[in-house]
């Protein structure tokens, strides 16, 4: 292939050649500002080679001294942190199911139909959503106090949104017919909701319900870190004196409590949700 | 324009045509064995390819045509015997002598295997992959940019098919007897000094079924590149090719020319007649081609 | 609750009850939500980097070796198994206090979740295109890049911008445990009681979470819409 022949191809078809100048010049400022951004982001930062090797070293010391994990002298706590961690995330999902339920309702299409009240209300749903489970723990540690308590009501006010959501399109997708039937044979409003709509969305609350109760037992287990009561106040106490054997042994175990939960859940969920 | 004179140096070229076209031909097959569990696909295959022939392989669906082509081209690991290539032992091969290896047995699959979300240019340039080492290839793998002169060599075998307009497009975008040539020039711009083509037109209809395999004899003639062609068409076959290879559960049956294939030998071969033959062939093509989603979207 | 007055709503910091002196510190706060942001930006970078470079090795079916193919797909999991606040009390110690922390915590935990939902997208491309360049003497990384990513590419991005929206969530808790952030300030004031403070700062980590989920979810539409 000459020089000529390529050049023939470059004239014939430009664009099988890296396009035109317009899309060069594009790339180069597109990369100039990636470039950038990356390197003020850096700076500002403080990302520094030198950083990250001291910290990489320092990593690595702590990892050598995770091995062998060891339950320490305090196992029973751990333990105990641990239980208390599944129940705060049992409590708080139960909480929250059951002040969904309603909320469910209420947020559906076809129970209320008032749009402006429905609207409104989904958008406090969203607001909900947006502030982290730690943010709702870290508030209710001050109303209430330290403990699983906080906890709970984190867990119940950060899910209540969420799940409320859920039912009210659950609901919303209901069959129309069984509701009628109620109608027909001479039921009230809460006659309908009670033996129309209520038995078909029971089992799908239920399995998100479950749901969440699986994805708790994985937040509930941080929760601590703010003082909210479970095993991540342990992890913490031991991260502060850098007992590191003993927080290798507390992340093993609550990896293996929370892969155990969600084995045991997804099998429930699938016999709920008929598969 | 000759696409292969130009990039590789004529000196090497020269010597390596030498090593090539050696005494022992430039492949030869000997006692090829693949089991799959308890069943042999490709059962002590013996076979003697010389350079510049066009050669059909026959044969029923599960003869074992696909996995020796495969085994060929290293696709697949052999589980007996030898393939030798001017003498070389090519079976054993690693690494980049492997790579360069399949660089110069190309392979044209029945589903053209195109990466579809990438343009035509760019797939045709796979082909260079193989040739690129160090720094370039570190290059290339990164932001994928060809230089001009593969660039131009890829223009200028797509439009040796009269594809040379749709470089820019998506492969997705083009039919499917547009797309077998677009893999048909990758396979060219490997500079392979064979192409195996599995099935090639099994998913095509007539029309572009001639039109690749006009191409593919162009390929065998014009640039004298040997050409193993899998085929259950037998009419085709025959028009094409220089020389038949038949198979029957792993083992080859009959190696003649096309004249020597009569239809009795054929039915002696396979118990059926020509026509039944060829009925089966359609029905299959038939069955693959309804289903495939591969066509313009 | 902020104790905002009707008639004095749009006065000026100096009013008591009006916006301004609710938001009276908008600036540092605004600059805190900015850096917080660009931490997740940043590590949600970093760690979808890492695991679209771990993820190919990860897949089952582009055939990584008995050796790093199980190795690579267990690093993931312990990846993504430990909580992100979890490595931030790790690498705070290690690290020290500050965003470089927290944006690596979120980063190792970002690797590992999106390096599986990027192998199961590899996973579930054909394996047609991985042929025709292995066939064609490409090698192993030469395959990834030409035959599966540009296959994978739309998905993985879309996936990507996902966590961001989750990353930016993290962002901002990160720093109660002292991982740089908005989160750091958002723990001193509910330390000190401070409501009109917290549920100023809530407020616009709640307007900044909206926004960015709008915004991704568009960009989403786009990039699958511009790529299909």
């Amino acid at each position: 292939m000459s020089a000529a022949d390529v050049a023939a191809w470059r004239a014939r078809i430009p664009g099988a050649f890296g396009g035109g100048a317009r899309g060069r010049v594009l790339a180069v400022v597109g990369w100039a500002a990636f470039l950038l951004w990356l390197g003020w982001v850096l700076w500002h930062f403080d990302v520094t080679p030198r950083r990250l090797w001291n910290g990489l070293s320092g990593l690595a010391t702590i990892l050598r001294l995770m091995v062998p994990p060891s339950p320490g002298e305090l196992w029973v706590d751990i333990l105990q942190g641990l239980a208390e961690s599944v129940a705060m995330a049992f409590l708080g999902t139960f909480v929250a199911a059951l002040v969904a339920l309603p909320l469910g309702f209420l947020g559906a299409g076809n129970v209320v139909t008032n749009t402006l009240f429905r609207f409104s209300l989904r958008r406090v749903f969203d607001g909900f959503r947006g502030v982290d489970q730690l943010i709702w723990a870290l508030a209710f540690v001050r109303a209430v106090g330290l403990g699983p308590l906080a906890g709970v009501l984190a867990i119940a006010t950060a899910d209540v949104a969420v799940l409320a959501k859920l039912n009210a399109e659950a609901i919303e997708n209901a069959e129309r017919r069984q509701v009628e039937g109620i109608t027909a044979a001479g039921g009230g409003w809460f006659a309908r909701l009670r033996f129309g709509l209520l038995p078909q969305v029971l089992p799908v609350m239920l399995a998100q319900a479950l749901y969440f109760f699986e994805s708790n037992t994985r937040s509930a287990a941080i929760l601590g870190v703010v003082g909210a009561g479970g095993i991540g106040l342990q992890i913490s106490e031991r991260i502060r004196v850098r007992h590191w054997d003993e927080v290798a042994f507390i992340i093993l175990l609550m990896v293996a409590t929370v892969a155990a939960i969600d084995w045991v859940s997804a099998r429930l969920r699938r016999r709920l949700i008929g598969g | 324009m000759g696409l292969t004179a130009g990039l590789r140096p004529v000196a090497a070229l020269a010597q390596d045509d030498a090593a090539w076209t050696g005494a022992r031909g430039m492949l030869e097959l000997q006692g090829l064995t693949r089991r799959f569990g308890a069943t042999v696909a490709v059962d002590h295959v013996d076979l003697e390819v010389p350079a510049g022939q066009m050669v059909g392989i026959i044969g029923r669906s599960g003869a074992g045509k696909s996995t020796l082509l495969r085994m060929i081209n290293r696709l697949q690991e052999p589980s007996g015997g030898r393939i030798l290539s001017g003498g070389r032992d090519v079976t054993a091969l690693q690494g980049r002598a492997l790579r360069e290896w399949r660089r110069d047995c190309a392979m044209v699959f029945q589903q053209f295997n195109l990466v579809q979300r990438l343009d035509v240019l760019t797939n045709v340039l796979i082909g260079r992959l193989a040739w690129q080492r160090g720094w370039r290839a570190a290059m290339v793998l990164v932001g994928g940019r060809f230089t001009a002169e593969e660039r131009a060599m890829a223009l200028a075998a797509l439009d040796r098919f009269g594809l040379a307009e749709t470089a820019l497009q998506r492969a997705e975008t083009l039919s499917g007897g547009q797309q077998q040539r677009v893999a048909l020039c990758r396979a060219l711009l490997q500079q392979p000094r064979l192409v195996l083509a599995d099935e090639p037109i099994a998913s095509l209809d007539p029309r572009n079924a001639q039109l690749v395999m006009d191409a593919l004899r162009d390929v065998n003639q014009r640039d004298g590149l040997s050409v193993l062609v899998n085929l259950h068409h037998l009419d085709t076959a025959r028009e094409y090719c220089d020389r038949i290879v038949a198979m029957q559960a792993g083992k080859i049956v009959f190696d003649g020319t096309p004249a020597a294939l009569t239809a009795e030998r054929v039915r002696s071969i396979y118990g059926i007649t020509e026509q039944e033959f060829a009925a089966e062939a359609e029905a299959r093509r038939a069955a693959e081609r309804a289903p495939a989603p591969l066509a313009v979207a | 609750m902020p104790g905002l007055r009707w008639d004095a709503l749009l006065g000026g910091v100096e009013t008591e009850g009006s916006l301004a002196f609710w938001m009276y510190r908008l600036d540092s706060w605004g600059w805190l939500l900015f850096e917080t942001a660009n931490m997740a930006a940043l590590a949600t970078l970093m760690g979808a980097g890492a695991a679209l470079l771990m993820a190919f090795p990860a897949a089952r079916n582009l055939g990584a070796g008995r050796v790093v193919n199980p190795l690579a797909r267990r690093l993931l999991e312990a990846m993504r198994t430990v909580p992100e606040i979890v490595y931030a009390l790790i690498f705070v110690w290690a690290f020290g206090v500050g965003a470089l922390a927290g944006i690596l915590a979120i980063a190792v935990h970002t690797a590992g979740a999106c390096g599986k939902l990027f192998a199961e997208s590899i996973e579930n491309t054909g394996l047609g295109a991985w042929d025709g360049v292995r066939s064609a003497g490409g090698s192993w990384a030469q395959a990834c890049r030409f035959a599966v990513l540009p296959q994978v590419a739309p998905s993985l991005l879309s996936y990507a911008l996902l966590r961001f929206e989750i990353n930016l969530r993290s962002a901002s808790v990160i720093g109660f445990v002292g991982a740089g952030g908005i989160g750091e300030e958002l723990y001193k004031v509910i330390a000190f009681n401070y409501y009109e403070e917290i549920s100023a700062i809530l407020l616009l980590i709640i307007l900044a979470v909206f926004a960015i989920d709008l915004l991704s979810e568009r960009l989403r539409h786009r990039v699958i819409g511009a790529m299909r």
